[in-house]
């Protein structure tokens, strides 16, 4: 009988008040009435027992049911949510691009108007030079705030992009260490090692750019835990079913418990205010979940933090695979 | 298979004039230009697949010609080559669309073999020098 059976199992609330109950009651009485009391008392305190213990086993399947109600409706949310979040960036992203563009193309004419007052100080004039010296300098700065704008613009568009992968036969294990050969000359000038366990990977079709985003930004996270240097451990392992695992370790500080379930949501960040967008890794977990894969992370108190990639042996789905080209990297 | 045409962008002359001989040799229809306003011009008239791109450029720069790239011909795949790889430039150059991220110095018969891919991508998301 799978489960418990059809009596008390499943049906939960119900079960309690099947018919079978009153019989067993009245087979109990029936007993007692004909049998002495003994073998009645017995089958009346076995029907009992039954009773509690099939009453106890439906709450438990009801509470096991609205657990699992919960859990579903939590994802459903949350991925509602994620494309919420997505719309509403890409559509405050492009409303605000305009006028950044606008903000850029004045600055860059207030710097052609002020040739005239160049020629005056080449001419000598002292007031030219210090009004001069101001007016580039409130430029310079014009542009470069300018420029921090639309690097936020561009990673929220980025992440509010539908990731549209573009499959092709990959060799993992060289795509991640070109990302580690990048990543290791800023690491070795911080006093980080990065330990090379790469294992023998079977051909997967994947996209290459975006996985090579996707390690990088992992990289360069780890890399940033470990201010004060420390060991990045970048492993790689066949998994089941022809799935593969890319593995990037740090010997950092770790992920407070508090804030493991939020590292993936976009603009979550603990970084200074102008360090990092916190959209690196909430865009992150959108390409490996475009790729048909899956993003987690790990920390232990003082041993860490560890993000997992695991990948499909071929990405993505054929639908998205087709839209690929109109998709694909439109720059923004 | 067609003839796989490269565009190689660097301000150093001597490094293009080289790579033009080198790749050409390897079979590929080979262009060169000077830098990203260069490149960018180039495009308009010819069909071009890769992009072989250097990220460290006087004037327009690899990072600003590679968005523009992407901008105006979608599916041209671009890979970054730089002398001096930084990973803010890697993130960003990956964020912006390009196909790879190369450092030099690079080895021959790596960068055909990523110029291959590029052009397989390219083909699979429907572009083709063909067009």
């Amino acid at each position: 009988m799978p489960d418990g059976g059809g009596l008390l199992g499943p049906s939960g609330p119900l079960a309690a008040r099947s018919p079978v109950w009153p019989l067993l009651l009245g087979l109990a009485a029936l007993a007692a009435a004909t049998a002495g009391p003994w073998p009645g008392l017995i089958l009346a305190l076995a029907a009992g027992f039954v009773l509690w213990w099939a009453s106890r086993r439906s709450a438990g399947a009801l509470r096991r049911a609205r657990e699992e109600s919960c859990e579903l409706s939590e994802q459903l949310i949350q991925s509602q949510k994620m494309a919420a979040l997505g719309e509403l960036a890409a559509g405050i992203a492009h409303e605000i691009n305009n006028p950044l563009g606008i903000i850029t193309q004045e600055a860059e004419l207030l710097g052609l108007a002020l040739e005239p007052v160049e020629a005056a100080q080449r001419d000598g004039s002292p007031l030219a030079a210090a009004f001069l010296a101001e007016l580039r300098d409130g430029i310079g700065e014009i542009m470069r705030q300018v420029n921090r704008c639309s690097d936020i613009t561009h990673k929220m568009l980025n992440f509010a992009r539908k990731v549209a992968p573009v499959c092709q036969p990959s060799d993992v294990n060289r795509l991640v260490e070109d990302m580690v050969a990048l990543v290791e000359r800023e690491a070795t000038k911080q006093d980080t090692r990065i330990v090379r366990m790469y294992g023998e990977l079977p051909r997967v079709t994947t996209d290459p750019p975006l996985l090579r985003q996707v390690v990088l930004n992992l990289l360069n996270n780890a890399m940033q835990a470990l201010e004060r240097g420390g060991m990045i451990f970048v492993t790689t392992r066949a998994a089941e079913d022809g799935q593969i695992a890319i593995e990037v370790r740090d010997t950092g500080p770790g992920i407070p418990a508090a804030h493991l379930d939020k590292i993936f949501n976009p603009f979550f960040t603990t970084k200074a205010p102008g360090m990092g967008t916190g959209l690196g890794l909430a865009i992150s977990q959108r390409i490996v979940v475009g790729l048909g894969g899956t993003l987690t992370a790990q920390s232990l108190p003082d041993a860490g933090a560890a993000f997992v990639i695991r990948l499909p042996a071929t990405c993505g789905g054929e639908g998205e695979r087709r839209h690929g080209a109109a998709d694909q990297g439109t720059g923004h | 298979m067609s003839e796989i045409k490269v565009l190689v962008v660097d301000d150093e002359s001597d490094f293009v004039e080289l790579f033009i001989k080198r790749f050409t040799r390897r079979g590929f229809s080979v262009l060169g230009a000077g830098g990203g306003a260069e490149a960018l011009t180039l495009l308009k008239g010819v069909a071009v697949d890769v992009v072989v791109l250097d990220v460290k450029m006087p004037g327009m720069d690899g990072l600003e010609t590679l968005k523009e790239i992407k901008k105006r011909h979608p599916t041209v795949q671009v890979i970054l080559l730089t002398g001096h790889g930084s990973v803010k430039s890697g993130i960003e150059g990956m964020s912006y669309g390009a196909y790879d991220y190369v450092l030099k110095p690079f080895s021959l018969d790596d960068l055909v073999e990523r110029i291959q891919s590029a052009y397989h991508r390219r083909a699979l998301v429907g572009g083709g020098s063909g067009a």
